[in-house]
């Protein structure tokens, strides 16, 4: 007897319907054989189901099963085919149908209950694009496949409640869609009103979570960077519902989503220690995975100790800072992650970290230091929108309104202003396909930085006074952009340009 | 064939000679050995790790001194020798660099544009040691003899405690020369060490005209003061309070209580007017 349950193989982000195709054989010996490509983990998944159903209360049938994932040639992977195997199964012992268009996915335990599986909004996604009405799944993954309108997510505990949905003795309540309105804070570690003095590097932040631009910190160890660094969330703005989708769909690959978790809707912040490997970071091992890069997807990635990266791991990250995708190629696939994220980086300005302070002596020769620089090269520099010089604060020179934390503005007031430039920027770019100031391209600057001649020439008198390059002129109009729509202007005025200047790349002069 | 200077020479400088002991046998030398070179000589060493406060008092000093003639000798290290000696090559003035090693290496050797400028206007490179000598540490101390022997005044600008400079100072003591210092912040590492020559008896420089005057020489008023008239009034303040010290933009904001929005588009503005310039995070005079 033939049974046929459909499920799904997610190549990256892509998905592909698989068909589960259960024979149980009266002829021959009783055996369990997996064929289609399957993985270890399928291969285990014999184990389990058998396990499982014995634990329901069922015989396991001694017949010779034999399991088919079509089609037969591409690989397949994990342990989501244990519900579908085990319906099939069932379906044949227990004499049920299974319902049309439907999808199934999960792992199962040893006790028949149904364990957190990854990937259930992407075949969510799946289904509903291709029109099947009902999925199955976990009922700790059934929030994260909810997400999506228009199909039937039922969450399913175990095998028996399952078995008795459909002989048509239990009934299982589907989840029902909802629109995740409010956002859920996510805690931050610090408030910018902490962050005492540092007014123009605050300020840096503020201009780089509101157009999403790269930044680069430089400075002594103890002036701050890291705190800085730290209290970026609290004034991130929230993820738009498109955005939402794009960034769960990659946790939900990653099987990063919590159990019982749904939608993300805050920017994801990332900070992978330097030691990260090349993989690890980009991406990519036999079964391509996403890497840091692309789980900082619309959200930061921050790479402290920059220069501390390794070389390649560093260069690797050239075009996904440009492109904003990138593609992991291996003999046998090839799978492409979204990596649009905004680059925070810091770095000290020598191997002792000392030059420049005003009371410690950097005990560095110009070669060390020149040569620690140059670790960070000059076309990942380039990328970079803005760049600052942190100096450490002397508390004892502030006054004491000054000092008092209460009165400095705190981390909402700030991401209101980042809010209103974002809500600026996605009206401006509806029609095109970007969402943000810093993925301007020449024609966009073109079309939505109109420049008075005043302008133009004050940044051409810049340019060749502070030697920038073609790509730093455009980075500075960028960022000056960013900066008009934090203050609601139409368009860039003289000092929304002269302010952006001061985020331009630095020489650290070391004699 | 390497040129060379020996001590019975009649070209031997003479004001090295009366070093005694201490003067080198022989001088290797590239360029052209011209005697007058060595009539007025200043030498002008400072700090490796020259701050910004240190490399513009250089600049200023030897612009206006080397202006008037005065050779400038250095050590041809990074950080102050460089600064003393590539301002005094951009306005056309003659330098002697007192090089650590064999004379047929340029040490440190991305300076060979430096090396190769002095040459051109007539400066010239000296060392006692033969072909490929290594610099090693201890000609980095001998050198200074030389440096402090060739000249009649010395002038440090930025020195730590236990630095070459120091070594240069001792040695300008021994021979009986000037010692000119220009004081800093006493907080400052780079300043400690002019500090205490100044504790000792070395004469404070704080204008290039303290030093032509031991030289007999009176300094030319240069037309190269700005006049303030564009300036507004925030401006203005904002020089004010960078000529006291230089600033970084969030100090210069608190004082003047101003948003470093503000703050910064003016720091911008200032600077590509010329009236400001930056350095290493913090803003200074012109």
């Amino acid at each position: 007897m033939l049974i046929k349950v459909p499920s799904v193989v997610n190549l990256g982000l892509e998905t592909i319907k698989v068909d589960v195709e259960v024979n149980l054989a009266n002829r021959g010996l009783p055996g369990f054989e997996i064929v289609g490509l399957p993985d270890k983990a399928i291969d285990e998944s014999k184990e389990r189901v058998r396990a499982a159903i014995s634990s329901s209360g069922v015989d396991f049938p001694s017949k010779k099963i034999t399991v088919n994932l079509a089609p037969a040639d591409i690989q397949k992977e994990g342990s989501i085919y244990d519900l579908p195997i085990a319906v099939g199964i069932l379906s044949s012992v227990l004499q049920f149908s299974i319902p049309d268009k439907s999808l199934f996915l999960g792992e199962l335990s040893f006790d028949g209950s149904l364990r957190h599986t990854k990937g259930a909004l992407l075949m969510a996604l799946f289904a509903k694009e291709f029109g099947f009405l009902n999925i199955f799944v976990p009922k700790d993954s059934a929030n994260e496949a909810g997400a999506v309108k228009g199909i039937k997510v039922f969450p399913v505990e175990n095998l028996i409640q399952l078995a008795g949905y459909f002989l048509k003795r239990k009934n299982i309540e589907p989840v029902v869609y909802h629109k995740i309105l409010n956002e859920i804070s996510t805690p931050v570690e610090f408030d910018m009103r902490e962050v005492l003095g540092q007014e123009q590097a605050k300020r840096a932040m503020e201009i780089a979570a509101a157009g999403s631009h790269n930044i680069i910190m430089m400075g002594s160890p103890g002036s701050g960077k890291t705190m800085l660094a730290r209290a970026l969330p609290g004034i991130l703005p929230p993820l738009n519902e498109t955005e939402s989708l794009e960034v769960t769909k990659i946790y939900s690959v990653a099987g990063n989503i919590q159990p019982g978790g749904s939608l993300i809707t805050a920017r994801q912040f990332r900070a992978p220690h330097h030691t990260a490997s090349l993989v690890g970071l980009i991406g990519g091992g036999t079964r391509p995975s996403p890497g840091e890069v692309s789980l900082a997807h619309r959200g930061v990635l921050f790479l402290d100790e920059f220069n501390e990266f390794p070389h390649n791991v560093m260069e690797a990250m050239r075009q996904p800072l440009e492109d904003g995708y990138l593609t992991i190629s291996r003999s046998k696939k090839r799978v492409m992650y979204p990596a649009n994220f905004m680059l925070v980086a810091s770095a000290n300005p020598c191997p002792c970290g000392y030059l420049n302070h005003p009371k410690k002596d950097c005990v560095c020769t110009l070669r060390q230091i020149k040569k620690y620089q140059k670790r960070i090269s000059g076309p990942i520099l380039d990328r970079i929108d803005l760049h600052i010089a942190i100096l450490p604060v002397d508390t004892t020179e502030f006054s004491n309104n000054q000092k008092n934390s209460e009165l400095l503005e705190s981390s909402k007031i700030i991401k209101q202003r980042v809010i209103l430039a974002k809500i600026r920027q996605e009206k401006r770019f509806e029609k095109d396909s970007i969402q943000s100031n810093a993925q301007m391209k020449n024609t966009h600057i073109k079309k939505y930085c109109k420049l008075t001649k005043d302008i133009e020439n004050l940044l051409h008198t810049a340019s060749i006074k502070f030697q920038l390059s073609a790509r730093s002129y455009m980075k500075t109009i960028k960022v000056a952009r960013t900066i008009a729509d934090l203050e609601g202007a139409e368009e860039i005025a003289v000092s929304h340009m002269a302010e952006a200047l001061q985020y331009k790349p630095k020489i650290y002069d070391t004699v | 064939m390497d040129k060379v200077i020996k001590i019975e020479d009649k070209e031997y400088p003479k004001l090295l000679k009366e070093i005694g002991n201490d003067a080198p046998k022989k001088l290797y030398y590239k360029g052209k050995w011209n005697s007058d070179i060595f009539e007025n000589c200043l030498a002008v060493v400072g700090s490796r790790h020259l701050t910004s406060y240190g490399k513009k008092i250089t600049e200023q000093f030897v612009t206006e001194i080397a202006a008037l003639g005065i050779t400038i000798v250095s050590g041809f290290m990074y950080g102050g020798d460089e600064a003393a000696h590539s301002a005094t090559v951009r306005i056309g003035g003659r330098t002697i660099a007192v090089m650590p090693c064999g004379i047929d290496i340029i040490h440190p050797e991305y300076q060979e544009g430096l090396y190769n400028e002095i040459l051109e206007k007539n400066g010239l490179i000296i060392s006692e040691l033969e072909g490929k000598f290594l610099p090693v540490n201890w000609t980095y101390a001998r050198r200074n003899r030389i440096v402090a022997g060739l000249s009649k005044a010395i002038l440090i600008v930025e020195a730590g405690l236990n630095s070459g400079s120091l070594i240069t100072a001792k040695y300008a003591k021994k021979y009986g020369r000037k010692i000119f210092a220009v004081p800093g912040q006493i907080t400052s590492e780079v300043s400690k060490g002019t500090i205490q020559l100044i504790k000792e008896g070395a004469q404070v420089a704080t204008e290039p005209g303290d030093i032509l005057k031991y030289y007999n020489l009176s300094p030319v008023k240069t037309s190269l003061t700005k006049q303030n008239l564009a300036l507004s009034k925030e401006e203005q303040k904002i020089i004010e309070q960078l000529k006291r010290e230089p600033m970084e933009a969030d100090i210069i904001a608190r004082t003047l209580n101003v948003s470093v929005v503000k703050i910064g588009a003016t720091l911008s503005l200032m600077q590509l007017k010329g009236f400001i310039n930056q350095e290493s995070g913090k803003y200074y005079v012109n």
